[in-house]
C-alpha cells in the first residue's frame, strides 16, 4: 500500500518540522535597548503593602528559583528593582516592564503605585506560573533616574507541588521599549498559553474521537485505552492554563496527582493491548497503583508532596518506556509496515515524558518546557491517525474477507441447488421406475392372467391366437416400459432363437445372416421391442400367408443404420393388396413402427418374386437416448 | 406311474394344464395347489417326481415351492410355468433348482412336446438365460474368498454351447456346429443347470455365514 508509506513518512517529517518551529521560536537574547536585571533586592513580606525596610533586604541573583533560595517557605517575598531611565523615556514608546516567568502570582508596584494586581495572593493563590507578565510603565510615573519596581510575589514551597514548574520562582525581570516587549510577549503567551489549551483542546477531541471508534470496536481493546490515556493527558494539561481553581492547593495538587497513576495505566495497558498482549496480574496491579499514588501522598502530608510524587512519577515513567520497549519489540516482526511509524510515535512520546519528568524538578530554561505542549499533541494525533487507518485496513480486509465468502456461499448454495436437482430427478427417475414396475406386475398379474384364460379357455382357435398375440405384445409393452438398454448382440441372438426355432417348428427353411463380433452399439428398450414386433409380424406373415418353403433374414450394421432385410420365396403380396398393403399382413403397423424409431419399413413383392421387407433404423439415435 | 404337482392360482388355467399334463402322462397323479402355503404342505407329505410350479402366487413366489423340493426331494424334477419370459423372473427360479420353464400362453402341442423333451432330459435355454449363466459364473471365477467359496465352474465345452445359445443357436444346430449328438448337447445344459444350481446354494449358505459372521 503505497498510500500508507506516503502517510507514515509525512507524519514523520511534521513531527520534526514542528520541532524545528519550536527550536526557532526560542527567545533569543535581549535586546540592547532593554535592560536586563540580573539580581535584585529581596525582602520577606510584612503584609504592609509596601516593599519592607530597605535594611533587612539582601540581594539575590535572578532569575531567583525558590525552590533552591527558600525551598521551605511559602510567605510571600518583595523584590526591589531599581533602574535608570535616561534616554529610555526619550525614545519613541512607552516603556514597559516584562517577566516571563513570576509564579505564582505577582502584584508590581513602581515608584510606590500598584500598577498590576490580578488574581488571588492568598491561599489558593492563582497559578500563573506560565503566563507572561507585561506591564505598561506609565512615562509620567518615571524619573530620570531612581526608579524603584516592586514585586511581591506569591507562590508555593518546591514540596508543596507536584512538579517544579509550579513551584515559586521569579524569570529576571526585563524593562524596555513596550512594542519591542510587547513582541515578545505575544509570543511567549502563544507558546506557554494558547498552545497548551490548543494542545488540549486537540487531545480532548481525539479522546473523543477514539472512544466513539472504541465503542464501534468493542474487541479492539487498545482503542478505549488510547482513548482515556489521550483524555487524561488533556486533563493534566490542562492545569497549565486553568490558573484558578476553587480549592486549596494542597487539594487540587491531591486531584491532580491521581491522574498520573490513571495515565500510566492507560499508557501501559493500550501499548500492551496494541502489541496483542493481555495480562490480568499486570492490569489488577496497574489500578492497585492508580489508587496507591493520591493515597500515599494523603498519609505523606502536604510538605513532602513533591518528593513522593516525583519518585511516583519517575517509576510511571519507567513503566510507561518499558511498556513502549516491549510493544516495539513484539510488534516489529509481525507489522513491519507500522513499525518505523509507530516507532516514530513512541519515541516522540517518550522524548515528551523525560522532558515532563525532568521539569518536576528543574526549572528548564525556554524552550523545553513548551516543547512537551507542542509535541504530545502530535504524537497522539498521529497515533489516533494509525489506529483510524488501521482500523479502515481491518474494516477493507474484512470486507475482502466477507466478499470472499459471499462468493463461496454462493457457490455452496449453487453446488446444493444443482445436487438438490439432481436429487430431484434421481427421484423422480426413482419413483418413474417403481412406478413402472408395478404398473408391469399390475398387467401381468390382471391382464396377462385374463388374456392367458382367453387363451386357454377359448373354443375359437382365431381368439386363442389373438389372445396369444395380445399376450406377446402386453409383454413386449411391459418390456419397453420397464426395460434397460440392449446389447445390439444380444438383440441380434434373441432375434435369431425366435425366427430359426419358429421358421424350424413350421418347416420353412431359415437362413440367417448376420454379425456375429462383439459389437459395441446399443439399442433402447423401445427400439429392441419394436424391432422385435415388426420381425415377428414378418416371420408371422412368412409362415402363414406366404407359402414359402425358404426364408432368408440378413442384419448388417452400414454408416450408423442398423439394416434388416426379410426375403422369402413365397407367392408374394396379391396384387390387389398392394395399395393398400394391409389386410392382416401387418404392413401398415411395420411402417409405422419403423417411423416412430424415426427409420423406415420398405416391401418390395412381386408374384413369382416372393416378398421383400427392408428395414433401416438409424443407431447413434437410440444408442444415445438410451 | 408318476406324481406330480401342480401349482397354479388360477382355476381354469389349472384345469387346462391338468387336461394338458395327463396327455402327456396318462398314468400321472396329479396333486393341485393354488397357495404357496398349500403346496409346501403337499410338499412334506408326497414324493413327487415332477412339479410345475407358477411364480407369482397370491401368497408369495413358486420359487420357495422349488427351492423347498430341491432341499427335501433331489430327484424331483421341478418345471416353472409362468408368464414372465424374461431372465429377470426366471433367473431366480433356476437358481433355486428349476430344471427348465414353461410359458403359460404357448400352444398346447409346444407346451407338451416341451415336457416331453424335459421329460427325456432336454430342458429348454433361452439366448438371455444364457447371458446371464455366463455372466454369472464369470462373477463367481472371481469370487472375494476363494478359499471360503466351493469351486463350482463350467468346463469349456458347457461354456461353448451357452456362448451360441447366447448368441441365438439353437441346441440341434449347436449340436451340428459341434460335432455332438442332440443328446450330449442335452447333458450340457441339465448340467449347466445343476452347477448353477449348486454354486447359487453354496453361495447362499456363504452369504448367510458371512451375515452370521457380522451379526456375532
Amino acid at each position: 500500500m503505497v498510500g500508507n508509506r506516503l502517510f507514515d513518512g509525512w507524519l514523520v517529517r511534521l513531527l520534526a518540522l514542528a520541532l524545528l518551529v519550536g527550536l526557532s521560536l526560542a527567545p533569543g537574547l535581549a535586546r540592547s535597548q532593554v535592560l536586563v536585571f540580573a539580581d535584585a533586592l529581596a525582602a520577606e513580606d510584612t503584609s504592609f503593602g509596601n516593599f519592607p525596610d530597605e535594611s533587612t533586604a539582601r540581594v539575590v541573583a535572578l532569575p531567583d528559583d525558590w525552590a533552591r533560595t527558600r525551598p521551605l517557605q511559602s510567605t510571600p517575598l518583595w523584590y526591589r528593582l531599581r533602574f535608570d531611565a535616561v534616554g529610555m523615556t526619550a525614545a519613541a514608546g512607552p516603556l514597559a516592564l516584562y517577566i516571563e516567568r513570576a509564579c505564582a502570582n505577582v502584584e508590581v508596584l513602581v515608584n510606590g503605585q500598584r500598577l498590576h494586581a490580578v488574581g488571588r495572593m492568598r491561599d489558593p493563590i492563582s497559578l500563573d506560573c506560565r503566563q507572561p507578565l507585561l506591564v505598561t510603565l506609565p512615562i509620567a510615573l518615571l524619573q530620570e533616574r531612581g526608579n524603584r519596581v516592586d514585586l511581591r510575589l506569591a507562590g508555593y514551597a518546591l514540596q508543596q507541588v507536584g512538579s517544579g514548574q509550579r513551584a515559586g520562582g521569579l524569570s529576571p525581570p526585563l524593562v524596555g521599549p513596550y512594542g519591542e516587549l510587547q513582541a515578545r510577549h505575544a509570543r511567549d503567551s502563544l507558546l506557554a498559553v494558547t498552545l497548551p489549551t490548543v494542545a488540549s483542546g486537540l487531545l480532548v477531541l481525539t479522546a473523543a474521537l477514539t472512544f466513539v471508534l472504541a465503542l464501534a470496536r468493542r474487541r479492539d481493546t487498545h482503542l478505549r485505552y488510547f482513548s482515556a490515556l489521550a483524555l487524561g493527558w488533556a486533563l493534566i494539561t490542562a492545569r497549565l492554563w486553568l490558573h484558578d481553581l476553587p480549592l486549596p492547593n494542597y487539594d487540587s495538587e491531591l486531584l491532580l496527582a491521581c491522574l498520573p497513576g490513571l495515565v500510566a495505566l492507560a499508557a501501559v495497558q493500550f501499548l500492551l493491548h496494541y502489541a496483542g498482549w493481555r495480562s490480568r496480574p499486570i492490569e489488577v496491579a496497574l489500578y492497585a497503583q492508580a489508587i496507591a499514588v493520591p493515597l500515599s501522598l494523603v498519609l505523606a502530608g502536604p510538605m513532602r508532596l513533591n518528593m513522593i510524587a516525583s519518585s511516583w512519577y519517575s517509576l510511571l515513567v519507567l513503566q510507561v518506556l518499558a511498556a513502549m520497549a516491549f510493544c516495539l519489540w513484539s510488534i516489529r516482526p509481525a507489522r513491519r509496515r507500522d513499525f518505523w511509524m509507530v516507532c516514530a510515535l513512541l519515541l516522540t512520546a517518550a522524548f515528551v515524558v523525560v522532558i515532563e519528568l525532568a521539569a518536576l524538578r528543574l526549572l528548564l530554561p525556554s524552550p523545553w518546557p513548551w516543547l512537551p505542549s507542542a509535541l504530545m499533541p502530535l504524537a497522539f494525533i498521529g497515533m489516533a491517525l494509525h489506529l483510524v487507518q488501521q482500523q479502515g485496513r481491518e474494516l477493507q480486509l474484512a470486507e475482502e474477507g466477507r466478499q470472499a465468502l459471499e462468493v463461496r456461499v454462493r457457490d455452496a448454495s449453487a453446488d446444493m441447488a444443482a445436487n438438490y436437482l439432481l436429487m430431484a430427478e434421481q427421484r423422480v427417475e426413482q419413483v418413474t421406475r417403481q412406478e413402472r414396475k408395478r404398473i408391469a406386475a399390475d398387467l401381468h398379474d390382471d391382464l396377462g392372467a385374463k388374456l392367458l384364460t382367453i387363451v386357454h379357455t377359448s373354443e375359437s382357435d382365431r381368439i386363442s391366437t389373438l389372445a396369444r398375440e395380445a399376450l406377446e405384445e402386453m409383454r413386449l409393452s411391459v418390456r419397453g416400459l420397464t426395460g434397460k438398454p440392449v446389447k445390439l448382440i444380444d438383440a441380434l441372438g434373441d432375434w435369431r432363437a425366435e425366427v430359426v426355432g419358429r421358421l424350424s417348428q413350421t418347416g420353412v427353411e431359415g437362413e440367417w445372416a448376420a454379425p456375429s463380433e462383439d459389437l459395441p452399439q446399443t439399442l433402447s428398450a423401445r427400439a429392441y421391442v419394436q424391432t422385435t414386433r415388426i420381425l415377428r409380424e414378418a416371420v408371422n406373415n412368412i409362415i402363414k400367408h406366404s407359402g414359402a418353403s425358404r426364408c432368408t433374414i440378413r442384419c448388417l450394421i452400414e454408416s450408423g443404420d442398423f439394416q434388416l432385410a426379410i426375403q422369402d420365396n413365397g407367392k408374394g403380396i396379391p396384387l390387389e393388396l398392394d395399395g393398400r398393403l394391409d389386410r392382416g399382413h401387418g404392413m401398415a403397423s411395420m411402417k409405422h413402427r419403423a417411423k416412430q424409431l424415426q427409420g423406415q419399413c420398405l416391401v418390395e413383392s412381386g408374384p413369382g418374386y416372393g416378398t421383400v421387407i427392408r428395414l433401416t433404423i438409424p443407431l447413434e439415435r437410440h444408442t444415445a437416448t438410451a | 406311474m408318476k406324481t406330480i404337482l401342480l401349482l397354479e392360482d388360477l382355476p381354469e388355467i389349472r384345469a387346462w394344464l391338468k387336461t394338458l399334463v395327463l396327455q402327456v402322462f396318462p398314468d400321472g397323479q396329479i396333486s393341485e395347489a393354488a397357495r404357496v402355503h398349500d403346496a409346501l404342505e403337499l410338499v412334506s407329505a408326497i414324493k413327487f417326481d415332477l412339479a410345475l410350479c407358477d411364480l407369482g402366487l397370491p401368497d408369495g413366489s413358486g420359487v420357495a415351492v422349488v427351492e423347498k423340493l430341491r432341499e427335501t426331494q433331489s430327484e424331483c424334477q421341478s418345471v416353472v410355468v409362468t408368464i414372465h419370459d424374461d431372465d429377470e423372473h426366471l433367473f431366480p427360479a433356476l437358481q433355486a433348482g428349476a430344471f427348465g420353464y414353461i410359458l403359460k400362453e404357448q400352444p398346447r402341442e409346444l407346451i407338451a412336446e416341451q415336457l416331453q423333451r424335459m421329460n427325456q432330459g432336454e430342458p429348454p435355454l433361452s439366448p438371455s438365460i444364457a447371458r446371464r449363466v455366463i455372466a454369472y459364473f464369470a462373477a463367481q471365477a472371481k469370487p472375494a474368498q476363494p478359499d471360503l467359496m466351493p469351486h463350482v465352474s463350467l468346463t469349456e465345452r458347457e461354456s461353448e454351447v451357452l456362448l451360441r445359445v447366447a448368441k441365438g443357436f439353437t441346441l440341434p444346430e449347436i449340436g451340428v456346429q459341434l460335432g455332438l449328438s442332440r443328446h450330449t448337447i442335452a447333458d450340457y445344459v441339465k448340467q449347466i443347470y445343476r452347477k448353477l444350481n449348486v454354486s447359487s446354494r453354496a453361495e447362499a449358505a456363504l452369504e448367510a455365514q458371512r451375515l452370521g459372521l457380522f451379526r456375532r
